[in-house]
This record gives C-alpha cells, sequence and structure tokens, in this order.
C-alpha cells in the first residue's frame, strides 16, 4: 500500500514547553490510525501541525511524497488534508444541506453533480432526512454537529481525514454508528483517518492500529492489543480501565 | 408549549432570507418610482435621484456588511472619491464623452483604494473590530486631503462638476440637463444595480462570502482563500460606492470634503443599520426612506433631528437586529409557518 502522510523528526516548542518531541510516524492510504495518549500528550498539536494549524519548530511533513511543512492550512485543505477539530467547526446559522453545499462549492462542480454529490454526502453521515436537511446547524444534537463536520470534509473531497474526538458528546449507539463510518470511509472510499480518542471501547472496537503519545513522544505505537498489554501504557495512560 | 420549539428549527436561513419575495417587491417598487415623474415635477424630482444614490451607497455597504459580516466606516470616502474623480474629469474639457470617462474613473479611483487597503489588511489577518477602525481612518484621510488639495479640489469651498451628458455616438447626445431626464438615466441604473447584486448574492461567489462572515476558520479548513474573498468583496462594495458618488456629483453638480466625512459614513452605517443589512432591499430602502426622513426632519426641527435618528437607531439595534427588512421577514415567515401548520392540522 502506498504511503500517504509520513513526519520526519516532528517537533513543537512553545517557549520552554516541548509539546511534540521527534516524532516520526507513518500512515498508509486507506488506513485508520488513532492517536491516544494522557491530556497534554501533544496529540492535538500533532493534529495542527499536519492541517497547518501549527509550525513545527522542526522536522519535516511529507504528504503523498510532497513536503508540505511550509504550506498554509488552505493550500493544505486543497490537497486533501481535512481538518475536524475538537469543538465542531460548522455554520451553524446555516441549514445542514447549506453547510454541505459549502464544502461541496469549492470544487466548482456544475450545479447537478454538485446537487448529487451533496446527497450523497449526506446519506453517507445519516443526515439525509428531509426535515434535518432543513434545519439550521445550531439545533442539532452534538453527535449530528459531529457527523456533519465530517460531512463537511467528504463534500470537498478530503483524503486524509484530522478527526479530533469524534465522538466527544455522543451517546453510545452514536458512537458505535460513528465508528462504523470511519471504517466504512476507509474500505470503501480508501480515505486515510487519524482519529484522536479518548473512549477506549470505541478505539477497541474500531480495530485499527493505535499510536500512544505520552509527554510529546511517541510511547508505543501497534494493535491495540498488544498497545493495551504494554506496561508502559498501562502504567501512563490506560491504568485498569482495560 | 411545544409550539415554540417545533418552530425554532423553522428559522429562516440566512442563505435564502434574502430572496423570498424581495426581487417582486423590488420590481414593483421600480416600476412606481418610474412614474413618478408622470405626475409630480419640480423639487421632488430633482431631489430623489438623489436619494436614490444614497441608497446605492448603502447597498455597497449592504453587500459587504450583510453578506461577508464585514463593516465598513470608509463607505463614504469612497463616495467622496468617486464624486471627485467624475468632477475632475468633467473639468478637463473631453467633450461629450466626459460623463462616461468620468463614471469609469470614479470607479476605478475607489476600487483601486479599497483593492489596495483591503489587500494589505486582510492579507496580514486583521480583525473585524481593527478594521473597522482602518475604514473611520480612511474616511478622515480623504476628507482630509479633499480639504488640503485645494488647487485641484477647491478644498472646503467644495468643487463644481458639470451635468454629464448621454453620448451615444453618432446617433446623437442626449442631454441630462433636465431634472427629469436625468431621473430616468439614475432610476433604470440603479435597478441594474440591485438586480446585479441580488445576482451575485445568490451566485456561488455570494454563498462563500457568507460562509466567510458565518465561520472563517471553516472556509479556511475546507480551502477557501477567506483573504481573497473579503479583498473582493470591499474592492467591489468600494468601486459601487464611487460609482454612485461619481453619479451624485454630476447630478447635484457639487462635491465638497463633508462628503467623505466621519458623519456622512456613520450615516450610511446607520441607513443600512435601519434598513436591515441582511437584505439588499433593505439597505437600498434604508438608505432612501432615512436621508429623505432625515432631510424633511432637518427642515421642521434642525435642532433634534439627530437626536430622533439617533433613537430610531437604538431602537432598531434592540428590537430588530435584522433591521425593518428583517422584521418584515420574520413577521411574513412566521404567518407562512402558521398557515402551513394550520393546513397540516385540518
Amino acid at each position: 500500500m502506498a504511503e500517504l502522510l509520513r513526519t520526519e523528526g516532528l517537533t513543537k516548542r512553545f517557549r520552554g514547553l516541548v509539546a511534540n518531541e521527534n516524532i516520526n510516524f507513518q500512515l498508509e492510504s486507506g488506513n485508520v490510525r488513532c492517536i491516544i495518549g494522557p491530556n497534554g500528550a501533544g496529540k492535538t498539536t500533532f493534529l495542527s501541525m499536519i492541517s497547518g494549524h501549527q509550525v513545527p519548530s522542526a522536522g519535516r511533513i511529507i504528504y503523498k511524497g510532497q513536503d508540505i511543512t511550509r504550506l498554509s492550512v488552505i493550500e493544505r485543505a486543497r490537497l486533501g488534508i481535512g481538518r475536524k477539530f475538537q469543538t465542531p467547526t460548522v455554520f451553524d446559522n446555516l441549514t445542514v444541506r447549506e453547510n454541505v453545499e459549502l464544502a461541496v462549492l469549492r470544487l466548482k462542480d456544475n450545479t447537478r453533480s454538485a446537487a448529487m454529490r451533496i446527497d450523497e454526502v449526506l446519506t453517507a453521515v445519516r443526515l439525509d432526512d428531509r426535515e434535518i436537511q432543513r434545519m439550521l446547524v445550531k439545533h442539532l444534537s452534538h453527535g449530528q454537529r459531529q457527523w456533519l463536520e465530517i460531512g463537511l470534509l467528504l463534500g470537498n473531497q478530503s483524503e486524509l481525514l484530522l478527526l479530533d474526538e469524534p465522538t466527544a458528546g455522543m451517546t453510545s449507539e452514536e458512537t458505535v454508528a460513528t465508528g462504523r463510518l470511519i471504517r466504512r470511509l476507509a474500505e470503501e472510499r480508501n480515505l486515510t483517518v487519524i482519529i484522536i480518542e479518548h473512549d477506549i471501547n470505541f478505539i477497541r472496537d474500531l480495530k485499527a492500529p493505535v499510536t500512544v503519545l505520552h509527554l510529546g513522544k511517541v510511547l508505543a505505537e501497534g494493535s491495540f492489543d498488544v498497545v493495551a498489554a504494554d506496561s508502559t501504557v498501562r502504567a501512563v495512560y490506560l491504568g485498569d480501565e482495560v | 408549549m411545544t409550539f415554540t420549539l417545533r418552530n425554532e428549527p423553522r428559522q429562516p436561513s440566512i442563505f435564502a432570507q434574502v430572496v423570498r419575495g424581495e426581487l417582486c417587491v423590488a420590481v414593483v417598487v421600480f416600476a412606481l418610482l418610474g412614474l413618478i415623474p408622470l405626475f409630480i415635477s419640480g423639487y421632488v424630482i430633482y431631489v430623489l435621484p438623489q436619494y436614490f444614490l444614497f441608497g446605492m451607497l448603502a447597498m455597497s455597504l449592504g453587500l459587504l456588511w450583510g453578506s461577508a459580516g464585514i463593516v465598513s466606516f470608509g463607505q463614504a470616502a469612497f463616495f467622496a472619491i468617486g464624486g471627485y474623480a467624475m468632477g475632475v474629469i468633467m473639468q478637463a474639457g473631453l467633450g461629450e464623452g466626459a460623463g462616461y470617462v468620468g463614471i469609469i474613473s470614479g470607479i476605478a479611483a475607489s476600487g483601486l483604494v479599497a483593492l489596495i487597503a483591503g489587500y494589505f489588511l486582510f492579507s496580514a489577518g486583521v480583525k473585524a473590530d481593527y478594521f473597522v477602525l482602518v475604514t473611520l481612518a480612511l474616511s478622515i484621510i480623504v476628507e482630509q486631503m479633499a480639504v488640503s488639495q485645494s488647487e485641484v479640489t477647491g478644498g472646503w469651498n467644495g468643487m463644481f462638476v458639470d451635468r454629464m451628458s448621454l453620448w451615444l455616438g453618432p446617433i446623437g447626445t442626449i442631454s441630462l440637463y433636465d431634472d427629469a431626464a436625468i431621473y430616468y438615466f439614475i432610476l433604470p441604473t440603479l435597478a441594474v444595480v440591485y438586480f446585479a447584486l441580488s445576482a451575485l448574492k445568490r451566485s456561488r461567489f455570494g454563498k462563500i462570502l457568507v460562509g466567510v462572515r458565518e465561520n472563517e476558520d471553516r472556509m479556511s479548513a475546507l480551502g477557501y482563500n477567506v483573504a481573497f474573498y473579503k479583498t473582493a468583496v470591499f474592492t467591489i462594495s468600494g468601486a459601487l460606492a464611487g460609482f454612485a458618488g461619481a453619479l451624485y456629483a454630476t447630478h447635484s453638480n457639487f462635491v465638497s470634503p463633508s462628503l467623505a466625512g466621519v458623519l456622512f459614513s456613520t450615516e450610511v452605517v446607520v441607513w443600512v443599520a435601519i434598513g436591515g443589512r441582511l437584505s439588499l432591499f433593505g439597505a437600498l430602502a434604508g438608505g432612501v426612506l432615512v436621508a429623505a426622513l432625515s432631510n424633511f426632519l432637518s427642515s421642521i426641527s434642525p435642532q433634534y433631528w439627530q437626536l430622533a435618528l439617533g433613537f430610531i437607531f437604538i431602537l432598531v439595534i434592540v428590537f430588530f437586529k435584522g433591521g425593518l427588512a428583517g422584521a418584515f421577514t420574520n413577521i411574513s415567515e412566521r404567518t407562512a409557518y402558521r398557515s402551513l401548520q394550520e393546513s397540516g392540522n385540518g
């Protein structure tokens, strides 16, 4: 499988604080990867450096064989890197359909194929009910807003989805559905997904490789079972949870 | 009560709010305005085109503020730049086509200033609050330049601007010296500008502006060049204000530094706030009606009219955030929803 993303010695320092230190990370296209770790481990910082919201202090980011370390958020988005933020960042005062339309509009399709793409996205993220399509986004449930934001990333044809806590605020049923959605996106559309999560059950069910960050460094990497059995990981993060 | 709860998601979206019924109202109003000179003559016919041009100026802010959420206290500066450009060209002795050159110069000069200011401010990611301050400064700068460059502008005394004519090449020239003639030039121009802007708001560009207004971070993360779109709409807005200014100058035969002033700039913001920034027609109506009302009030009560206008402004801000247009849309939406419910129940 082709490599989609690689980081080499990625480091981020905020004044004296080291948020990320020498992270070497690699991900093949069509794969899903979970990033876990205690609060302050540097998970969101890592994601921000990939999306372009933070500039690395050192190191390189290679996406599809191209060095994107110096590119802006906008340029990276145009290369297919889509970011879902920790707090859902959507257009609250517009309807569900208009939200997706704004994502699709970036691609300058003709009207008919744009409308088809909007329908397809809404179906994929389970917001295709006609009443829901016409609702203002601020009236959606927290879980629906998370899905919509993923829908926006599908709408402008992102190939690498960076999902920061996609199941936050979801019911257990919604969480299960989200896991299913993410697996389907990877399998059917060959999308590549990086997920930051705290919900251990969600991560276990996802059956995806896990990278554990601790104090800005990669502590362990591998399948969930291997990582969960690791004594250092248990000591700093999982504790007796698993 | 479940009614309010169920009613909430039916709030009109601001994407579509603009269109519903507004174009029909606009067609009727423009048609009625077209009939006025057939029945009335004199001062009203002279002064109405001025208010139309204030309405056009208000629309330039309505587009900027309503669509993209950018407030500008610099619209008067662009209006004045357009006016002075027209004045300079009309004095240059270019013959019968001078009016066209004047209009194009007015649009180009004001558009260029907006482009330069917008480019540097938006590329640098200047926040909305600071942007407002810069536009305010722009008004002051243009006013001061109009005062200081008196050999060109006439300083405080202002500048005489001749009426333009409509030069039609070999067919001949239509004189606009008659007030009814220029009325029938400015009114259709206003209508064309209104419908063109309405189309712009509904276009891909217009929708992207709404996205920028609603969530800049999301738009960047989707790959939209936010600074480009802000600069573009500010340039269009500035050029339109300059166009209105050029026509105003040639219509009233006079431009003076106060056209660029902070006071006039503030008035434009008040017009649009009262008329309703989310609706182009609201902004247009706000410009025409509030300017006319101010004129009327200042003639009967010069001491108190600004106070009265201030009170109206505060009332609108407190009770009708969407301005008069917003209030109308809310009422009609609510009635529409109620009748939908009743028919559903029946």
